[in-house]
Parts: structure tokens; sequence; C-alpha cells
């Protein structure tokens, strides 16, 4: 009690020093913080106030300068609640350049929304409002309060969220009773203060005059040079379910205990199962079978309410409405799994997120659940919201990460497989017919797999129509008729696609006085290179490493010959490997290119380096033969 | 109180051309829920749409009129409709939404039911599976609309889903058009309409498909008042009913410039013109554009936020202060709106508020507040000025007859002597005679405030947006180019480039935003000219060096002139296109390179000039290279003069297409001697 009132002294004691037209005069900004900011966050106090198991206080309160037009899409406020929360007191104010007030905000000006972005129904709903002024600069103020009425995890304090805005002062301060117990997590350079006082403590954690970050080609993301911190409860009440999430483990039994209530199948689907796996002689098959049974008979739909976003609907709902959630197909899965005698076991995980923390257990981290089927020797992950993929691909977002598997035993960390560059290729074989009028008969088979497969996946699926359009848009051969276009999964265990095209073109040569250029590598060309960065702060990466090959024969129009061809290109470097030959037999021009990338996290000063690899397959890729007509 | 009274319906000869000559009645399709014969498991898409994800089998519209409880007609709507799923891409088909409005003042959409069940052949069985009642769920989207979302069980390939629905609504004025044409192949969609004689509706049809149309039935339909809780009186009315109907209607697929895909649609829509209840006679709503216009200027919202004496007397003093001349007052007026009042993104023909005092407080408001403040303004200063209504690119176009529902929004007309300038003060890059893109629709509605007139005037940009791009190099031994790049762009590629620069963090990012994708070009001492000054092109000019950008073989150097600024595909890739091309404004790309090469250089063979033309001054691409001692000039120039071009001007402009990609991938090959 006496320390609530303190915190409030102090709050009201900035306040009452300083006007606020003093306070948000943006002649009081240091001049760092306005170098190639767009907005200036002048004050963020975030401050959680954990009352008791179940309550919970934020208050919440931030003043930003826009500077330009560019930093105009900070200039909103936005707080999310559902059945558990609500959010009140909402008020905002808007200062010009001087500080001077010249807006109050009244409660109309807030909206009300629910947001149900791609679910059938979710019980989050949204309090927002966006700030408009034609003149820059001009600060924004705003400050509302969030009661939890039973929580299961808090919002993570974050202070640079955006880049080119820079941070004048953000605290998140933390009372706790003594009584409840929590674990927090912090950016490696944050100073912890902590005060005691009698039944409680309180945390501060302070970020001042942190000058803006700007966006640089290829981050892996500013999260290892930014503050922030993460709390979670380790005892939480939320819809009449207590838990412990103290680690990994316990985290995993709460879960286990949800989901771990008798599944039952409806007799025909049991009969059905029986039924399916007669013949089939392995584990393996029996899954196939199962997960093709899966794939054709149930889809995916979302309803999050409350528990229902953290325990999977029974199996024998799915199975008489086939539909459900990632928790609802792969319970049902798990149910059919054993009616078949194999044992399998869910997986909570962060799809295309960071992997899961192995010493900090919070729900934040995860917002996914695929399956697991445990063999001694080879392991089957699934991915049961999907009605493509092959078994056990489980695709980029959720391959490669440190995941949870619920079992009995509670929670036990795991890593998903790992698909390697060769995994993710691209073999390509095409035959160019040149023609003397400069036309070209072109004829172009490629296969993909794995995250290239993943990334070919919705080309296969479009219609004709719609396939031919973006296949003229991807191939970028100037004045081009496709003849025939097709896309296979000639396998449906394996993720590879196979595509045939063979098209038309009228323009595949260039001119150039009387000689004819053409360019060698006519399919899979490095456009471009990324930009330089100077004093690179952030590390970087590429989205997944893969192994390209591509093999290209021309044949010659009647009439040339070939009076040039570039030199065979080798380079090799930590990022990865490019070798492309040309060679001339009779009147054919054969052209064969590999690269080979690998995926890693590289540290920012090596950025250089894949800046001039790069260069040099760009220039590379761009090389010519020249035909000159037989004399 | 109604009573029976005779009455001929006047709404059917409000038809209009789209819907085709009556036929006598034909047997129509009778749909049963619930009824599914086994053949409609064998349907399969046909024709173009093939490869179709699902089939509509049906699609069953009726409205018709009750006697709501406050006494006035609500509208009743009921829908039957049926689809064959092909495969896995038509399951969202599964998940159906219907958007509930209410005003808030009392009136509202209501649904009153909602059914839907899953068919599945098995073994030559049909099982049903019916939507459950925890499949149904109702989301409150914000204080005005609700979504009802509804889910079906037991969806597979092939499957046969089936839903019905029943709304009622107090909103009588515009009825929501009813689809012929979707998404998906439509083999049978029939809407029919039940008019009780009291209204009279217009009706408002569209698309490439012509509606059949049945011969009206004149009926009677007995209709329930309820008087308090217990007494209720019973009225016979007098009825019509207009049956509409399309078969094997193709799938609806987006193409590029176009305005809307709604534009292209087959729908139908109805919109009451005017009542004839015994006791008050025959009264006109909407039907004439002096009716119209009348009751636009009565509304607190359009014609009287416009009349509000206050803040504006006093304001444009200060605004105007000594200026005299016409021309002169109003970019005054036109600027203090367009810098002063934040456009919330939203069109409206109506303002929310009440009076330009609160937009100015508010110093934010929609398209209508912000032109109407301007307009109050621009009355202030003694300027002869029209409110022009529109119908935004978005919202489709307009069928031009007497309609109110479709417009959207407000610009401005105000005549300065002898020149009209039409004024849109919604952004700050827009200029008196450049209005935003979205308002690029081709024609607006004038008002005249004296007579209640209105007539519509072309609002198409006349001069071309030009750009225009210079460079003037020289080429080292080393195949680099050195020298410099000059930009200038007016109208709407000025609006387009401000953009960007003023979205950009900075200069440093605008400078690399614009080397990105263009490897080998390094770009110093960038200066931008003209940025606040929007009358005027905006200039940009800079010092480059280029390199990696002229190959080597041999003794021979070659390269593209146009060295970033090529077209290097075809933007028309289809054989035909049944859809005007809708570029929305008048454009001209100019490029213009200069190079000096070094001692002992010499171009071989330069290709050759050529000029191409569209019919009808439709618009040209010339190439023109020229040699003077050591310097090539090279000029490409692409106009396109009309801001739109019908479907059969689109295979001459598919050609000037491939004779610009043609032309311009051209290569100059030097020769070092």
């Amino acid at each position: 009690m006496i320390l609530r009132n303190s915190l409030f002294a102090i709050l009201f004691c900035c306040t009452a020093t300083a006007s606020t037209q003093e306070i948000y005069d943006v002649s009081r900004i240091p001049a760092p913080l306005l170098n190639k900011s767009t907005s200036v966050v002048r004050n963020e106090e975030h401050s959680l106030i954990i009352k008791n198991r179940t309550n919970a206080t934020l208050i919440y309160k931030k003043a930003i300068t826009i500077l330009s037009k560019s930093g105009e899409d900070v200039a909103q406020m936005a707080e999310y609640y559902d059945n558990f929360s609500s959010v009140s007191n909402l008020k905002a104010v808007m200062y010009d350049a001087k500080g001077v007030k010249i807006r109050t905000y009244k409660s109309a000006d807030f909206k009300d929304e629910s947001i149900t972005e791609g679910n059938m129904f979710d019980s989050y709903r949204i309090k927002k409002l966006t700030f408009l002024n034609t003149t820059f600069p001009y600060t924004i103020e705003y400050s509302y309060e969030k009661n939890y009425n039973g929580y299961i995890s808090f919002p993570e304090w974050s202070p640079v969220d955006n880049y080119d805005s820079a941070i004048e002062k953000s605290v998140y301060t933390l009372q706790v009773p003594k009584t409840v117990a929590f674990r927090y997590l912090k950016s490696p350079a944050l100073r912890t203060d902590s005060i005691q006082n009698n039944d409680r403590i309180v945390y501060e954690w302070t970020c001042q005059n942190l000058p803006a970050f700007e966006y640089e080609p290829m981050s892996a993301g500013i999260r290892d040079i930014t503050p922030w911190v993460m709390v979670a409860p380790n005892d939480f009440e939320y819809d009449n379910s207590k838990g412990n999430v103290e680690n990994w483990k316990n985290l995993g039994e709460w879960n286990y205990r949800l989901s771990n209530t008798p599944q039952t199948l409806p007799e025909h689907i049991k009969a059905k199962v029986q039924q399916l796996i007669a013949s089939a002689k392995t584990d393996k098959e029996k899954i196939a079978i199962l997960y093709q049974f899966l794939q054709s008979n149930t889809r995916y739909v979302s309803v999050q309410l409350g528990i229902g976003g953290f325990k999977p609907i029974a199996a024998e709902k799915v199975a008489t409405v086939s539909y459900g959630d990632c928790k609802g197909l792969s319970n049902y899965m798990k149910t059919l799994l054993s009616e078949a005698g194999i044992q399998s076991t869910l997986v909570i995980l962060g799809s295309g997120r960071p992997s899961l923390n192995t010493s900090y257990a919070s729900f934040g981290q995860t917002n996914h659940m695929i399956l697991c089927v445990p063999a001694a020797k080879d392991t089957t992950w699934l991915e049961c919201t999907s009605q493509y993929t092959p078994m056990g691909y489980i695709g980029n977002d959720n391959s490669a990460r440190t995941v949870v598997l619920i079992t009995a035993d509670g929670g036990k960390l795991v890593r998903t497989p790992v698909y390697k560059p060769e995994d993710n290729f691209q073999n390509r074989v095409t035959t160019v017919a040149l023609a003397a009028d400069r036309s070209a008969d072109v004829h172009i088979k490629t296969s993909y797999g794995s995250s290239q497969y993943e990334d070919h996946l919705g080309m296969m699926l479009l219609e004709p129509v719609e396939q031919r359009k973006r296949i003229m848009k991807n191939l970028g051969i100037p004045n081009m008729e496709i003849s025939s276009a097709s896309f296979l999964q000639p396998d449906k265990t394996a993720p590879k696609i196979e595509e045939d095209i063979v098209l038309k073109s009228s323009q595949m040569i260039n001119q150039g006085g009387d000689k004819l250029f053409v360019t060698l590598n006519l399919l899979n060309r490095r456009e471009s290179v990324p930009a330089k960065v100077e004093n690179r702060k952030t590390s970087f990466s590429v989205p997944y490493g893969f192994k390209d090959t591509d093999i290209t024969t021309f044949t010659l129009p009647q009439g040339y010959k070939v009076e040039f061809i570039p030199q065979d290109i080798s380079l090799e470097s930590e990022f990865g490997k490019y070798t492309a030959k040309v060679t001339v037999k009779d009147n054919m021009i054969v052209y064969t290119r590999n690269q080979m990338m690998n995926s890693k996290k590289y540290a920012p000063e090596k950025y250089k380096d894949l800046v001039d690899f790069y260069k040099k397959i760009y220039l590379a890729d761009k090389q010519k033969a020249i035909l000159a007509k037989v004399n | 109180m109604i009573k029976k009274i005779n009455l001929f319906l006047i709404a059917l000869l409000f038809l209009k051309s789209e819907v085709s000559a009556q036929k006598t009645q034909k047997q129509l399709p009778v749909f049963k829920y619930g009824k599914v014969e086994l053949n409609e498991f064998d349907v399969k898409p046909k024709g173009a749409d093939s490869a179709a994800a699902a089939v509509k089998l049906f699609d069953i519209g009726n409205g018709y009129f009750e006697i709501g409880p406050s006494g006035s007609f609500i509208y009743v709507f009921e829908r039957h409709a049926r689809y064959k799923i092909i495969n896995k891409n038509g399951y969202d088909l599964a998940d159906q939404e219907v958007r509930l409005y209410r005003d808030g003042q009392g009136s509202e959409e209501k649904m009153e039911y909602i059914n839907g069940a899953t068919y599945n052949l098995n073994n030559g069985k049909i099982e049903v599976s019916k939507m459950a009642s925890d499949a149904k769920f109702t989301n409150r989207l914000d204080n005005k609309h609700i979504v009802k979302k509804y889910t079906l069980p037991n969806i597979k390939e092939g499957s046969i889903i089936e839903y019905r629905y029943k709304t009622k609504s107090d909103f009588t004025f515009k009825l929501d058009d009813w689809y012929f044409q979707g998404g998906y192949p439509t083999n049978y969609s029939y809407f029919s309409l039940t008019i009780p004689e009291y209204y009279i509706y217009k009706i408002d049809a569209g698309g490439f498909y012509e509606l059949n149309r049945l011969s009206p039935i004149e009926n009677t339909q007995n209709m329930t008042m309820s008087n308090g809780a217990t007494k209720s009186e019973n009225y016979t009315v007098k009825t019509v009913k207009t049956q509409y109907y399309l078969e094997n209607i193709p799938a609806i697929k987006d193409e590029n410039y176009i305005t809307t895909l709604d534009d292209y649609v087959s729908k139908i829509g109805f919109e009451l013109t005017a009542t004839n209840y015994p006791q008050s006679g025959y009264k006109a709503l909407t039907s004439t554009w002096p009716k119209i216009v009348k009751e636009m200027m009565n509304s607190d919202n359009f014609g009287g936020f416009i009349q509000k004496k206050n803040p504006g007397k006093e304001l444009i003093k200060e605004i105007i202060k000594d200026e005299t001349t016409p021309e002169g007052k109003m970019n005054l007026v036109f600027n203090y709106v367009k810098n002063k009042i934040k456009w919330d993104d939203k069109y409206r023909l109506y303002t929310d508020a009440g009076s330009p005092k609160t937009i100015l407080e508010k110093k934010s408001g929609s398209s209508s507040e912000i032109n109407l403040l301007l307009l109050n303004l621009l009355d202030a200063a003694g300027l002869e000025s029209y409110p022009v209504i529109i119908s935004t690119r978005g919202n489709g176009t307009h069928p031009g007859y007497p309609l109110a529902s479709k417009f959207n929004s407000v610009i401005v007309m105000t005549v300065t002597g002898d020149s009209k300038h039409l004024l849109d003060a919604v952004d700050k890059n827009n200029n008196p005679d450049l209005l935003s893109y979205a308002n690029l629709n081709h024609r607006g509605l004038k008002i005249n405030r004296t007579t209640n007139e209105g007539e519509w005037i072309s609002i198409d940009s006349i001069p071309p947006s030009r750009s225009s791009i210079f460079y003037n190099l020289k080429l080292d031994t080393e195949n680099k180019l050195t020298g410099t790049l000059s930009i200038s762009s007016s109208n709407y590629d000025g609006v387009n480039r401000r953009n960007s620069y003023q979205q950009a963090a900075n200069q440093e990012e605008f400078v690399k935003n614009y080397k990105r994708n263009k490897p080998g070009l390094e770009i110093s001492d960038y200066v931008i000219e003209n940025l606040n000054e929007t009358e005027k092109p905006l200039i940009e000019s800079m010092n480059v060096t280029i390199e990696d950008n002229i190959e080597s073989a041999g003794n021979l150097s070659y390269f593209m002139p146009l060295l970033f600024e090529r077209t290097k595909e075809n933007p028309f890739s289809l054989e035909e296109r049944n859809y005007p091309v809708d570029f929305a404004y008048p454009k001209e790309e100019n490029y213009h390179l200069s190079l000096e090469f070094p001692e002992g250089y010499k171009p071989d063979q330069l290709p050759k000039n050529e000029k191409f033309k569209l019919p009808e001054n439709g618009g040209s691409f010339t190439i023109m290279y020229t040699m003077n001692e050591n310097k090539l000039s090279m000029v490409s120039k692409i106009s396109l003069l009309k801001s739109a071009y019908s479907p059969d001007e689109y295979y001459t402009l598919k050609e000037l297409f491939k004779n610009i990609v043609r032309k311009q991938a051209e290569q100059i090959v030097l020769k070092k001697i």
C-alpha cells in the first residue's frame, strides 16, 4: 500500500516539476535521437501490478513525437482485450511542435472492434485510436489501464518496436506480492533495479536515449541489440484452470492434463481405421495411410475461446464435424494413430518464431501444435492442418527449432528436423532451340524439393489460367507464349514438385549490330545485389539454405556460329559455392550452373563479404554468348 | 393505415437495356431444401472454368415485403444456394458469413434463421450432415456491424453443400445487390422481387451477360400489422413480382488496369424511387436529378454543412488577406484546406460532422468533410463554386441515370474568369485540376445549387503525366559511365514521387530506395526541387557513376541504352480482353541518353530508328539514335494519350507494348579500333 502511494508520488512528481508544454517541446529532444529517426518515444511508462494469482493491472502511458510523414504509422494506440481482461480509462492528447496541447480526444473517438483474422471465432477485441495531423512534427500522448481477471501470460516490454524510431525514455515497472512467484527474462545488457517493500517487490527496467535503428537488408532482427523484458507468472489461474509454468516440464504437464481426457472415436471411424491399415505392414505405412485419411477428410477451422485456446476439442467432435484447429486436428490424428496401436505425442512450438528458450518457459513463445510419432530411428513429425504437404514434412516454419513434447511426465524439450541445402533443391534442365528470326522454342523441366517445394506449392494449386499468368511474370522471358505447363507432385509422401513448361518466345535473342546476344543463364539469374550498409549493426541470414542446379542447352540458329563465350567461373565463400561453365559442341552451347547457399546466422561485419559474393554472382549470371553470321 | 387501392406499378418502366426483353412464362427449375439428386454429384465445371474448385449449382434469392412492428414496410430476403465442391481450394465455401448493419437509431438488419448441410456420396448413398448450433457464431465487429459466421461439417472433395437463410431489414431505400456471377462458375442464379403497390423501385443492372426477365406477375399478399400485444389487423396488398435469372455463367476473373471488378460482374440492384400511399399520394424520392439534389441540399450533412456561415466568414479574411484575383483566392483557400486538414482515408458523400467548425477543430475529416469545408470557404471568398459528386474508381462506374446511392464522394468545381478548376483537397500533393487517383473515374455530377440541376461533366485529367529522364554520360576505357542524371516528373508522376519521397525516413533512404534494383548505380550530390511547389514538375538531379552495365567480349563492348528504365515485359499477356484498359490518366514516358565514347571506340551499326502509332492519335512509341562525332544521343518516348482504351483497342495496345519491349532491348555494340 505504502509502496504504491510512493510510486504514484513519483509519477506526479514528474508531471508537476515541468509543465507539459515544456515536456513535449520538440526542441528538447537530444540531437542524436533525431538522427535518421521518423519518430521519438518521449516517454513510455509500462507498469504492471500483479495483485494475486488471478488479478493484475497494467497502467500504460506513452508519448511519441512524430517527426515526418514516414513516422505516421506509429501515430496510433491499440490495446487488445478478451473475456478475461478489460481496457479502461482511455485518454489521448495531441501537442504541436512547441508542446502546446492542440487536441483532447473524447471517449467516442476510440474505436472498439473485434479481430477475427483468419479465425471462425476469436474472443479478442481491440480498442484503438488513430491520430491524424497534417503538419510535422507533433506529439501524441495516450494512456489507459488494462485489468486482468485471470491471466496466463503478460505482454512483453520491448520499447524499440519500430525501425527509425528513437527512445528518449521508456520505463517498465513491475510490482509483485512476495506471495506470487514469477520469472522474468531480459536482454543481456539491461540492468535490473529492485526494491523490497514489506509484502511486495518492485522491479524497474529503464531504456534511455537510444537512437533509432535503420532497417538493414537480410536482417536477423534487432532483438539481439535492443532491450526487452518478458515476465511470466509461475502459478496462474485462467478460465477456471489452475496451472504452473515455472519450467517447460510444468507447462507441459498442465497442457497434458488439458488434452489427456478420454478420447473416443465413433464406431464407424474405428472400423475405417482398421480397414485402412489392414494390409499395411509397417508403422510408417500405417502413419502414411492415416495421415492421408486425415488430409482428405478434415479441414482447418479455428475457434479460439478462453481455455479453448489451449485445450484441443475432443477427437470425437472432430470425427463428427471433420474440422478443427491445429490442436483439434493434431489430437484427432493422435487418436487415429492410437486406434492403430501407434503412440504419438502432441507438440507445442512457436511456428515461424524463434526457438523456445530452453531456460525460460512461457506461453507467449508458442502459437502452434503439431504431432510427433516417436520411433527409435525414424521419428515422424506431422503438421496436421495442411491439406497438401506429404507425411513428415513440417515446413520451414516448424523445422529446425526447439519445441516441447507434451508427455505424461510433463514437457520435454526436443529439436525438430533440419532441412539441409541439398534437401531444398531446384534441379532444372532447359533446352532452347534458337531460330534466325530471334525467336526460340523452350522446354523447361524443373524439380523442387522441401523448402523450394513449399515455395512452389501455391503455384501447383492455382487454376491453369492463373498459373500461366504467374509463369509469364516469374520467368521474365520477353514476348512469350506458353504452349503447355504442368505441375505435379509425383509421390504423395515426398516433398517434391515437378514442373514442365513448354513455351515459345518471339524475342529470345537480343540484336546488336549484326550480332546476336544470348543470355546464357536464361532463368535463374541474380538480378540485383543487396545494398551496402555502413556500420552494420544487426546479424543477417538467408531464409533457408538451398542448392540450385541448372543445365541449359542452346541450339544455334541456322547460319550462325559462336563468336564468343564467357569463361568458366568458380566462386566459394562461407556463404556458399557457385560455379558456371560453358561448353560448345557442334551447333550447341551447354551452360551449367550450380549454386549452393548455407543457412546460418552471420555476424554484421561479414555483410560486406556477402555483398561481394552476390555481386560476383550477379555479374556471372548476366554473361552472354555472342553469335555471328557464318560467312 | 393501408387500404386496398388499385394502382399500376410504374417500377418496370425504369428497366435498363441490360435486361433483355421479357420472356413469356418459362418453366423455371424448382429446388427444395434438403432434396439433393444423385446426378448433382456428377456435375463438373466446363469450358474455360474446367479447373474450377467448385460449381455453384444454383443460387435462389427472393425479396419481398412485410409490415414491421413499427407499422412500416420491412424488407424480407430469403436465399437458398447449393454448391458442388470439386477440390480443396473450394473448401472456403463451407465457411459462410453474413454481415448485418444497424444504424444505432433503432433500425437494423436481423438474421431470422440459417440452415446448412453437407451431402456426401458414400457407396451410392447420400449422407447428410447438418450444420449444428455450435457451428454458428456472432461477432460484433463494431457498434454498427455484426457478422454472423457459419461453418459446415464433413467437407470433402466432391461434397455438395447447401444453405438457406432469411434476413429482415428496416432499410428499404437501397436493397442489397444480387450477384448472378461470382468467383466460381454458376449453373443457375435467380432473383425475384415482390413489391407492394405502394413502392416503386429503380433497377440498376450491370455486367456482360444480359439478364433474362420473366413477365411480371400481379398478385395480392396478405399482410399482418400487429397493434399492441393482442390485436392485429390483416390487409390484402396488391403486389407485382419480377423475376430475373441467368444460366451457365462463367466465373469472373480479375485483370490489371481496371476500375473495379464490380463494374463488370453481372448483378442487379434496386433503389426506392417513389412511394405511393393512398393517404399521401405519389411521393417521388429520388427519381430526377433536381429531386436528388434538393434532398442533398436540404440535408444537414451536405447542403446544411456548406451553408454554415461560421467560422468561414471570419476565417476567410485571414486566409485571402489582400489577394484580389479569383485565381489567387482559390489557390490560397485550396492550400489552406489541404495543408490544415488531414484526410482520414474515408470516402464519403455526406459529412458525419454537422459543421465546418468541427472539422477545423478536429483537423481531420473524410473526403466529404474536407471538400465541403473547401466549398464553404470558397463561398465565403465569393468564388463561383459547385459540388461535383462522384463515384470513386473502387466504388464503380455510375450508371448515369438519377441514382443517388451510387455516389460515394464529392469534389469541387470553381470558376475563375474563363477557366474552370476541379479541386480535391484530401492530399497535400494535390493541385487544382489534379484529383486523387482514386477519383479518376472519368465523370462527376456537377450540382447547381440555385436550380438544383445536376449535369454530368468529364473529370478526366487532360495534360498527360510526364516523366522525363535525362542521362548525360561519359564512358571510360574501364567500362565505367560517369555523368549526370536528371528526372522531371509532372502531374501523377510528380504525386507518386513526392509521396515516396515523403514516406521515406529521409532523403538518404529515398536515394537508397531509388538505387534498389539498379545494380552498379552510385549517386552523389542529389538535389530535389519543387517538392512543395506541387503545381510545378518535381525536378531531381544528381551525379552518377554506373558500373557493371557495359559488358565486354573480345574487342567488343555492348549494352542496352535504357540502362535501368527498360520495359522488360508486356503488361498485356492475355490473347483477348473483355474489359477496357483503364490507366486512369494519360501519360508520357521520355528517356534521353547522351553518351560520349573514349577515343578509339566506334559504334558498330546502330539499331534502326522506329516509330509506332496507335490509331486515332491514341498514343505512340518512338525510338531514335543519332551519332555526332564521338557522341551518341538516344531518345525513347512512350505516349499513352487516353485515360482508358476500349476492349476493341486492346490488340493494338498489346502490339505497341510488344514493340516497346523488343526495341528497348536492342543492344548498342562498340568496337575498339
